[in-house]
Parts: C-alpha cells; structure tokens; sequence
C-alpha cells in the first residue's frame, strides 16, 4: 500500500490541478471514478457521512449560480424585475454551476482520500527538524477539528435535551460553550506534550520514513501526470464551461490513467494477497 | 531517600475561593505503591499533577511549599523535564494521544528525549510484551476499545522509563473487564518491576490487596495511613472490609483471597435471599404500568450491528440496570429510547417527557453560574447545590458536574435515561444519586441507566440487563443475573455466592 506523503500530496496536487484547470466535465467525472477507487481500498470500515457533506457542497454553487449569474444565451425562462433572483435563468448558468460543484466535490474527496492515507506520524517524521515543532502543532490541529466537529454536535443535542432551540439561529449561542470545550482540551493536550518531554530538547526519530516501490511508482506518475496537465497543457485554461463538451485530449486521458496508479496498485497488492487469506 | 517528597504544599487556583490542597507533607519511597481516594472535587488531581509539575507551571494559582521528585524542585523545573522521572496517565486517554498510531504514540516520547533509534526501538519492544499490547502495535489508536487505550496510555508512559507511575482515575470509563485488564498491567509492573506507583481509583476493591499506604484527601487535607486503618475509618472502600467490619474479622481481609478464610465462618448454607418488603404503590418488581415499550428494535453504523432485535418494557417505579462491556450497544440503545436516533427498524414508543443524561455532562452546562444553570428550577432541586451556586459549572469537579446535570435533567422527566452516571463520584455521591433515584421512581418515574458500576447496580437496581453485541441476554432480578455472571458479579457474591450482593445482606 501507498503510505508516503509526499507521493499523496504529489498526487493530490495533480488531481486539483486536472479538476479546476480544465472544467470539462468527461474529464471531471472520470477524475470522480479515479479519486473513488482510489479511496475504496483504504477505507476500511470507516463511515461515509463526508460524502454526503461533500454533495451538499456540490450542491451549493448550482443553486448560486443558477440563481444569481446571468450569463449565457439557453434561456430557460425569464422571472420578473425580483431584487437579485429577477431575470433570465439559463442553462449555462447551471452547466456552469455544476461544473464548480464537481471541482468541489473532487476537492472534498481528494481531502478525504488524503485524510485516509497520510499518518500524522508521517507527516512529522518527514519535516526537517526546523519544522518538527510546527509540524506537530498541525498533526494536532488536524486531529482536533473531527473531535471539534463531535463536541459541536455534542452541544448542540444537549440544546436540544434541555428542550432549548437548535435551528441555525442557535449557533452564536453554540459558540461560546464550544469555544470553551475546545480550549479546555487544548490544555489537556499542551498538559500531554508537556509531561512526555515535548520541546526538552534535540528530538530523534524512531523509524524515518523509507520510500517503496509502490510509493515511488505514484509520485512519478503523478509528477508525469502533473506536467502533463499544468505545464504543457493541450487545453489553455478557461474557467467558463462549453455547453457542448468537447472529447478530452489524448494528453488528458493519458494524465487521468497515470493519476489512477494509486487505486491499480491497490487493487494488484489486494489481487497479491488474496490467496494467503484463502 | 524518598523518591518524592511533598512538604507543606499548598495549592489554590486562580480566582479560587478556597485551597484545593492544604499543607499536604508526606513521602514516597522507591518501589511503593500508594492508592489516593477522596471525595469527588477533594483535590485527587491536583495532588497528582503536583508530582510531574503541572501544577503549577500549567495552572497558575498560589503554590506554596515545595514538591521534590528524584532530587528535582518542580518549582524550579517544567513538567518536560519531570516527565523523565514520572509516567504520568490521565483520566482521559484520547486527551493525551498526539499521533494516530500506537507504535508511533509509545514512541513519541522517546523521540522527545533525543535517544539513539536502536535503544528506543529496544524499549518499544520492552514495554510492548510488559504490557501485552503486541496485538495492537500496528493498530490506528481510534479503532482501540477504551480499555486498549488506557494500556496503551500506560506503555508510552513507560516506554520513557519513569522512576514513578502516576495514574489519574484509570479506569473510570471502563467497563469491569477492561478495568481488570488494565489494573492488572499496572499490578505486573509493580510485582516485576517493582515500580513506584501513585494510582487514584474509585475501583479500590482490585488494587487495596497490593497497596503499601493510602492517601485519603477530604477537602485538600491528606491523610497517609497503612491500608487497613485507612479502610477502616470509611471513604472508598472493597465490600470485603464493610462486611468484616460487620462481621468482626480481624485482621480486616483487603481482597477476596484474605476474606475466603473468614467467611469459612459464615453458616455453610445461608437462608435464601429474602425479596425485599413490598409497600403499597411500590412497583420495583416491575408490576407498575408499563411507561416504555422497545420491539424489535435494530441499528447499525454502517456494517456494524449495534442494537440487534431488542424488545423489553421498562415500567414505572422500576430502576433497571443496563449493563455490558464497552461497545455493546448500550449508549445506541439509549438514545433510541431517547428519541435522538430514529430507529432502522422496531419501535419505541413512550408516556410522558423523557430525559436523557450523556455521559459526557459537560455538553449540557453553558451557563456562567451553577444559579443560572439551576434558573427555573423548584426551591427543592436547587437546595444541594446552594454551596456552589456563585461557581463556573466547568469548574466544579466530574462527579459534581454529573450531579447537576442530572438534576436539570430528571427533575420533570417520567422516563429518566442515564449514560453511566457514576463515572467519578464518590461512595457517598453514589449513595446520595441512589436515593434521588429512587425517589424518583417512587415518584411515578421509569428509569433506565446504562453503568458499568456493578457494586452500585446492585444497590439501586431493581432489575438487570446484560447487553453484549447488540443484544440483550440476561433480564432479570439483581440477585440472579449479577450472581450468576462472571464478569458482572459483586464482591460480595463472588465471595459468599447464594445470590447475596451486599455486604450489609449477608447473613452472619
């Protein structure tokens, strides 16, 4: 399996960069299918609540853009004068919409891959001593916003228990507890560091991270896939979609075969294993 | 020489209107192992963080005397350093995990200490068979049971190679069996290694046997006495030790294996349980009308079943007890009884307001004041917490967090849901949360409470389930399904069997 960062940071740059330079959408759906299989083999057991966070975000700039951008010439009807929503609603204001969503959708999922793959242990084991520090710090800051995100939830049904209101309106009065819930658990994290000897001293590493086959074989392609996409591009950039979407470049598909390398390996080393589990 | 030496400390944190520690001057010598207790808020934790120097370097306040821990003032030295000299453990494990990995988390503070990879990699290996956690190295840290966490907790404090091992409340949020788990790690280490250990433990019942002295706080004045006076004086203490007191045994037995001896003694075949009187209105054998009915209930995170064809009735009048370990789907199945999860399948349908306690407290005060939490409430509800009304709710002590909540909870509630409500408190908050319980089921209320607290179930309850993947696979009576059980069986009945649960029962 694939476990060093910096081939998934590679990779995830690589997938962003072919998502939002190009807004094509047989290409953005086949990024989808690349970056899905390529989370499948590292879930586990793991619950699927961020995708659905994911498509309510994608949800978002559809309705903005259909709601409030006027551009195109596919009418589909005309609203009256109405402050901000009056006027005509067209079709390209929805491609256009949908198009963002996807990109927002492939971010979340790339992020979510991402979270999946890459140790926090990793991360720090491979930053130059300069940054172990900060480094640690950010570990941390990752591992706290689920835990925020809990005591959030938390708050908000003990709201609801003491049969106090919960809708949106309540959220300035969710804050403050919350504020208060995380800051006592950042003291018993610093309380943590402190008492195992974090910052006494010149820290040493017990395993260094070493590169794999695997490893290697998904920064190359990624990096190919990457050079391909932003710096010798078929397509020049353009943000605004066509209506007709145009058959991908052979370079296009060529990079999205080569961002795929992840989910392949898996699925070749899962193929690998399979009769010693029969 | 002592290993620590506490002389005349007193600690009060900031804004405090009273010292939380009072003149506290004892020692601790190499290869001792102290058992602290006290009340709920008596200052157990502050005494604890004393030793590696949290207090005060992390809490600010009044410090006055002066800690001494293997020739260091931890006044004049951070916890960083300190932390070389004691393994500290905390109530909360996941407080206390900076990475996700188990391997890399008992690393993470060797790293800390600069030394060479080989020699770190040696007392990885070390601690790993010490603590029998070889199963869990290659393991994510949120996949572990809390009792797994808690023993990983105790390796990376080891890993370090303290000269002492503090733990704060081990295991306080695990069920009997991981508790056993755990307390057994710590006592190998003090029968092989010999370590020096400060344990606070609700749960003295496991650990009094392999005590050397007890440290008792009441209201931040400590009291170091040999294991039996301190037992005898009262606080936390095994059943075994009520019922000698009973019984007269000299010397006072501390574990089951001292008590087997005596209780040769007691009437080879003892009368049977009798049922305990019944007054009129009084419905704890479950006769009273039927306040909530469960059936077929199921539910699952995504594959993983947690409450599997459930069906019961909970009537009113009635305390019932709803036991098993870790995981079991206790937590689920309250909260569909609750009505904060909607069911997959089955049904729940009850009378009244129902109420439901998280074991997490904290999440239901917000308010600046204990008064203004308690805003609303009857003269009668707020009347035990006069003292603290001027304080910050966040500020009171667990057990008494707990206690408020339930109060703001269950005051208007006919069927009261609680999510292990003894976690942290006291024999005699315990005692003081049995009687509210039970003068609100005599009110009219059903009450339903998730705990892990065998010794308190077999006080309040008047009916036990046991619930273990999902399931429910004992109902019924205390004195038959907590003495038939092996792992949820009181003292006391392991001890003299024949369905007695209470030292106070036992016929002598």
């Amino acid at each position: 399996m694939i476990r060093h960062p910096l081939a998934w940071g590679v990779w995830a740059t690589a997938v962003l960069a072919a998502a939002f330079i190009d807004r094509n959408p047989y290409l953005q759906g086949l990024l989808l299918l690349v970056v899905v299989n390529a989370f499948l083999p590292y879930r586990g057991r793991r619950r699927v609540g961020t995708w659905k966070l994911a498509l309510a975000l994608a949800l978002v700039p559809v309705l903005f853009s259909v709601a409030l951008s006027r551009f195109g010439q596919h009418v589909l009807f005309t609203l009256p004068a109405i402050p901000i929503i009056g006027g005509r609603w067209t079709l390209d204001a929805v491609a256009f919409g949908a198009s963002t969503g996807l990109a927002l959708l492939l971010t979340v999922a790339v992020f979510a891959v991402v979270q999946t793959t890459v140790r926090s242990a990793d991360v720090v084991a491979i930053l130059p001593r300069p940054l172990y520090r900060a480094g640690t710090t950010v570990a941390l800051a990752l591992a706290f916003a689920p835990k925020t995100l809990a005591a959030f939830q938390s708050i908000r049904e003990a709201r609801q228990l003491r049969g106090q209101r919960t809708g949106w309106r309540s959220v300035p009065a969710l804050l403050l507890p919350l504020l208060l819930t995380t800051l006592e658990r950042a003291l018993q994290y610093g309380e943590s560091l402190d008492a195992r000897g974090f910052g006494s001293g010149r820290r040493s590493r017990y395993r260094p991270l070493r590169w794999t086959a695997p490893d290697l074989l998904v920064l190359i392609a990624s990096l190919a896939a990457l050079v391909a996409i932003a710096v010798l591009p078929g397509v020049p950039y353009n943000p605004y979609l066509e209506l007709v979407p145009r058959v991908p470049n052979p370079d296009q598909l060529l990079a999205v075969g080569l961002l795929a390398v992840p989910a392949v390996t898996a699925s070749l080393s899962r193929m690998d294993h399979a009769p010693h589990h029969a | 020489m002592p290993l620590i030496t506490l002389d005349a400390v007193s600690y009060r944190y900031p804004e405090a209107d009273r010292p939380a520690l009072s003149d506290v001057t004892t020692t601790v010598e190499p290869g001792e192992v102290i058992l602290l207790r006290g009340a709920s808020g008596s200052g157990k934790s502050t005494l604890l963080r004393c030793l590696n120097g949290l207090v005060p370097h992390s809490t600010g306040g009044q410090f006055r005397g002066r800690v001494v821990v293997c020739g260091l003032d931890t006044r004049e030295h951070p916890p960083r350093q300190l932390g070389i000299h004691i393994g500290f453990v905390f109530q909360h494990p996941e407080a206390q995990f900076v990475l996700e990995d188990v391997e890399a988390e008992l690393a993470f503070g060797l790293e800390n200490l600069g030394l060479a990879r080989p020699l770190m990699r040696k007392r990885v290996e070390e601690v790993i068979d010490q603590v029998g956690i070889n199963p869990l190295r290659r393991r994510r840290i949120g996949t572990l049971s809390g009792g797994e966490r808690q023993r990983v907790a105790i390796a990376a404090a080891l890993a370090m190679h303290p000269d002492a091992l503090v733990l704060d409340e081990p295991t306080s949020q695990l069920d009997p069996q991981a508790a056993e788990d755990v307390l057994q790690v710590v006592l190998r280490l003090v029968a092989e290694l010999g370590m020096t250990t400060v344990i606070a433990e609700h749960r003295v019942e496991r650990i009094a046997p392999f005590v050397d002295r007890i440290w008792t706080l009441d209201g931040g004045v400590l009291r170091d006495q040999p294991p039996r006076v301190a037992l005898a004086e009262g606080g936390a203490r095994p059943p075994v030790v009520d019922l000698a007191l009973r019984a007269g045994w000299t010397p006072i037995p501390l574990g089951l294996r001292d008590a087997r001896v005596h209780a040769q003694r007691l009437p080879a075949d003892p009368t049977p349980r009798p049922s305990p009187p019944r007054g009129e209105g009084d419905f704890r054998d479950g006769s009273g009308p039927i306040i909530c009915r469960v059936d077929g209930l199921d539910h699952r995170y995504d594959t993983v079943p947690a409450v599997q064809g459930v069906s019961l009735t909970l009537c009113r009048g009635q305390v019932v007890a709803l036991m098993g370990r870790n995981g079991s789907g206790k937590t689920t199945l309250l909260r569909l009884v609750a009505g904060l999860m909607r069911p997959q399948r089955g049904t729940v349908t009850h009378e009244g307001i129902a109420a439901y306690v998280p074991q997490d407290a904290d999440s239901l005060l917000f308010a600046p004041t204990v008064h203004e939490e308690l805003r609303g409430q009857s003269a009668e509800v707020v009347a035990p917490f006069a003292a603290w009304l001027h304080r910050y709710p966040r500020d009171l002590s667990s057990g008494e967090r707990q206690q408020l909540a339930i109060a703001l909870m269950g005051t208007r509630a006919d069927l009261l849901l609680l999510d292990e409500p003894t976690r942290g408190l006291d024999p005699q908050v315990k005692r003081a949360l049995t009687a509210y319980l039970r003068t609100r089921a005599d009110a009219g209320a059903g009450i339903l409470v998730a705990t892990h607290d065998v010794e308190w179930a077999a006080r309040t309850a008047d009916r036990v389930l046991l619930m273990a993947d999902g399931e429910i696979y004992a109902d019924g009576a205390p004195g038959s399904v907590l003495s038939d059980s092996l792992v949820f069986a009181t003292q006391i009945s392991k001890l003299v069997g024949g369905g007695w649960l209470l030292p106070e029962e036992v016929p002598l």
